[in-house]
């Protein structure tokens, strides 16, 4: 565990130069291989480098990239799965402002991304500082908060669902027990369904990136702690000045993880709520979903999923050009 | 060592290849006796028996045909059937669940109209009593009916003598019905009996709102159905109903608060009949049950109610597009009809002998023959070209009615203007 994170930052920019030096490799090929037995060895040997990365390619692009590119190209046309596909340009783009549906649903994710990204990120960091104190048990501790990230997704949420029962749910006999007289009717409720989402969401989640964050704070070398507290520094000082900037790499890529998976958000809604009470957990893959497969309008449906890809794939360069402004790389 | 190792590889390869083309042969061999294949989409195979029952009583009369069934997921069956016949899939009969499926694949022209061969081996249309004008579209029917359930209501005739309360009458109106379920309702807690129960599903609600005739599910104006919104949510505001919230939230079947003897009335389907009867058999309740007609409005004539319909259709890729009519038109015919009332499901085809082969299974309650008589059956969802977008509508109106997020007027209202907007489009 303890080498784990700094590798995997290791390889990521190991990556970065790899592909440098590849491309010089490539390069610089084509100027000094001469001899044609010496040409025929470096192209075999590509060929056995690429055989390595074909079959993944081959995966990703039957599965993902011809699909994508198939969708873009759907979103400007018009298309009920059988029948003759047409060219309709940006009809299907002006149809989005008035779809009373596609708003709301447009609303409910950027409801649900600004909920569960910060409140995953701080429950798993304060998961990941508790479990990384010399406590006994804590390996035991890691794998349950672990757990929910693989357990099955339809067993959680009705777990979640019976939790939450609005009479005699465990939740609820707890508040009233507590003095509350009137609890929430949670996901029964178009206000509290998305609270109930979200919280579930945050559940599942966290233990995933608790993990990350581990492995991020035993990349942090002691000495630095060391000479802080040989300085006076007290332990918020610590977390402040020590903790909190090296962790931001860490930060960094789970930030970006979170938010284009909470855009992506579509399992766990289609089984707690089902987009309900009424729209009020309809989120934009939910709308997509339902455009394609209840009403077989997949051009307006690529539409939809269009603008969501727009919507993440903005928000990552931002992410991405804010880098530079709070993420410390800094070598110790 | 290299060079061994290839030949090797070639020879086995070599040997696996004659043996694959071997195998490869043999149906080829067989099917010189020309046996047909029909494949035929059906859902739960395994807790639905009648599939099998009546390809096995097809098959004896035809051995020269197989009929092999493609078992797929009821909660998904639309979605499956969608992708794959957008797909080319050239599965040869494909069965029909619902209304928007029907109508997703009669507009894509997955399908094929039977009026051909309905008209060359001259059936009378009329034994289905009304399901086949419900299931003609721009004057073609793509669907032969071969099962119909209709609307009934099951009681609890224990909870009725505890409570000294007469049974209900075959013939009751939903006034009627709702004095009755506050007369049985008692106790709290684990002891609480309910006096009714209305399933989480849209149907439970709007079909008593259309019984009349008056009034159509497709609509521009839902306000015909605020009586009925009105009576169901106070009778779960005043604890006689289960709360519509906990039974979504707790994904509370019906089947499990009735047969553990918490419920006095069950508006329900007719497909509930076998499952009564088998569970009885084996033991999961003990209590008498009886069933009257579906509840009526006031000034409805009794035996009026809403059904479903599932039919059979012919895919437009199948090869076999003869052989599968044959089965089809067997299927849905009355020897179809009387395979199918044996397994404890009510037939689209109810000539008398057929419901006497219904009636008279073991474990039928004595009213049956009564409660499934009937004078008018409306379809639960009229056919149309943008039923399965305006189905979705109704249902997130009465997700919002019925969980008690807005009043039932403004929850009408919503629908009533969104599916104008669909229909206007």
């Amino acid at each position: 565990m303890r080498a784990s994170y700094p590798t995997a930052l290791g390889t990521y920019h190991n990556c970065q130069n790899t592909q440098k030096k590849g491309k010089s490799l490539i390069m610089g090929l084509s100027f000094q291989a001469t001899t044609p037995s010496k040409r025929r060895r470096q192209l075999s040997k590509h060929l056995v480098a690429y055989s390595f990365i074909l079959p993944n390619l081959l995966g990703f692009a039957i599965f993902t990239l011809i699909p994508i590119v198939f969708s873009l190209g759907l979103a400007f046309m018009s298309w009920d799965g059988a029948n003759e596909i047409s060219w309709v340009g940006v009809d299907n783009f002006k149809e989005l402002r008035d779809d009373t549906t596609f708003n709301i649903a447009l609303k409910n994710t950027l409801w649900y991304v600004t909920g569960t990204v910060p409140l995953t990120m701080a429950c798993s960091l304060g998961l990941a500082i508790l479990l990384n104190q010399p406590i006994r048990g804590k390996n035991i501790f890691r794998t349950i908060y672990f757990f929910p990230y693989v357990a099955s997704l339809v067993a959680v949420a009705a777990v979640w669902n019976m939790l939450f029962f609005p009479s005699a749910g465990p939740v609820n006999e707890l508040l009233r027990a507590l003095g509350v007289d009137n609890p929430p009717r949670w996901s029964a409720s178009i206000d509290w369904a998305m609270p109930t989402v979200v919280m579930a969401s945050v559940w599942r989640g966290m233990g995933y990136y608790m993990v990350i964050y581990l492995a991020a704070l035993q990349g942090i070398p002691a000495i630095l702690y060391e000479s802080a507290k040989i300085d006076g520094a007290d332990m918020w000082q610590q977390f402040r000045y020590i903790t909190l900037p090296m962790l931001t790499p860490a930060t960094f890529f789970i930030s970006i993880m979170l938010t284009i998976t909470s855009f992506k958000v579509f399992d766990l809604i289609l089984v707690m709520t089902n987009g309900g009470p009424g729209r009020a957990t309809n989120v934009l893959v939910l709308h997509t979903y339902n455009t394609a497969f209840r009403r077989f309008e997949f051009g307006y449906s690529s539409a939809i999923a269009m603008v969501l890809f727009a919507m993440v794939l903005a928000i990552t360069v931002v992410q991405f050009y804010m880098e530079k402004r709070w993420v410390e790389y800094s070598q110790v | 060592m290299n060079t061994w190792l290839n030949r090797r590889v070639v020879k086995s390869i070599t040997v696996l290849l004659v043996i694959f083309s071997v195998v490869g042969l043999l149906p080829g061999v067989s099917a010189q006796d020309e046996t047909i294949t029909l494949t035929m989409t059906v859902w739960d195979l395994a807790t639905t028996p009648y599939w099998q029952a009546v390809v096995d009583a097809y098959e004896a009369q035809n051995p020269n045909v197989k009929v092999e069934l493609v078992d797929l997921a009821s909660a998904d069956y639309g979605d499956v059937i969608n992708v794959r016949l957008s797909g080319g899939d050239d599965t040869d009969i494909i069965t029909v669940k619902d209304i928007p499926q029907y109508a997703a694949m009669l507009t894509r022209g997955q399908v094929i109209p039977l009026n051909d061969y309905i008209d060359a081996a001259g059936i009378d249309l009329s034994m289905y009593s009304g399901a086949a004008e419900e299931l003609t579209y721009e004057g073609s029917i793509y669907g032969m009916p071969f099962r119909s359930d209709i609307w009934i209501m099951y009681y609890n005739k224990d909870i009725f003598d505890a409570a000294g309360v007469d049974y209900p009458a075959n013939d009751i109106t939903w006034d009627e019905f709702d004095a009755l379920a506050r007369q049985v309702t008692s106790g709290s807690g684990a002891d609480k009996i309910y006096g009714a129960l209305f399933h989480v599903w849209r149907s439970c609600v709007q079909l008593a709102t259309v019984q009349d005739g008056m009034n159509s599910v497709i609509s521009t104006d839902y306000s015909f159905m605020a009586p009925m919104y009105n009576m169901v949510t106070a009778m779960q505001k005043d604890g006689i109903a289960p709360d519509y919230g906990e039974q979504r939230a707790g994904n509370i079947h019906y089947s499990g608060p009735f047969l553990n003897g918490q419920v006095a009335m069950l508006p329900m389907g007719s497909w509930f009949i076998g499952r009564m009867v088998s569970d009885k058999e084996a033991g999961v309740y003990d209590f008498d049950w009886g069933v009257t007609a579906f509840p009526h409005p006031d000034g409805v004539e009794v035996g009026t109610t809403a059904g479903t319909l599932t039919s059979l259709a012919i895919n437009d890729k199948s090869d076999n597009k003869d052989a599968a009519w044959d089965f089809v038109q067997f299927y849905s015919g009355v020897e179809g009809a009387k395979v199918l009332a044996a397994t404890g499901n009510l037939p689209a085809v109810r000539t008398p002998e057929v419901l006497e082969v219904f009636a008279s299974r073991d474990g039928m309650p004595a009213e049956i023959a009564e409660a499934l008589q009937t004078v008018t059956v409306r379809l639960e969802l009229p056919m149309h070209e943008n039923v399965g977008e305006i189905e979705q509508i109704l249902n997130e109106a009465h997700d919002l009615i019925m969980t008690r997020s807005v009043s039932v007027e403004d929850g009408l209202a919503e629908a009533s203007e969104r599916v104008s907007d669909v229909l206007n489009d």
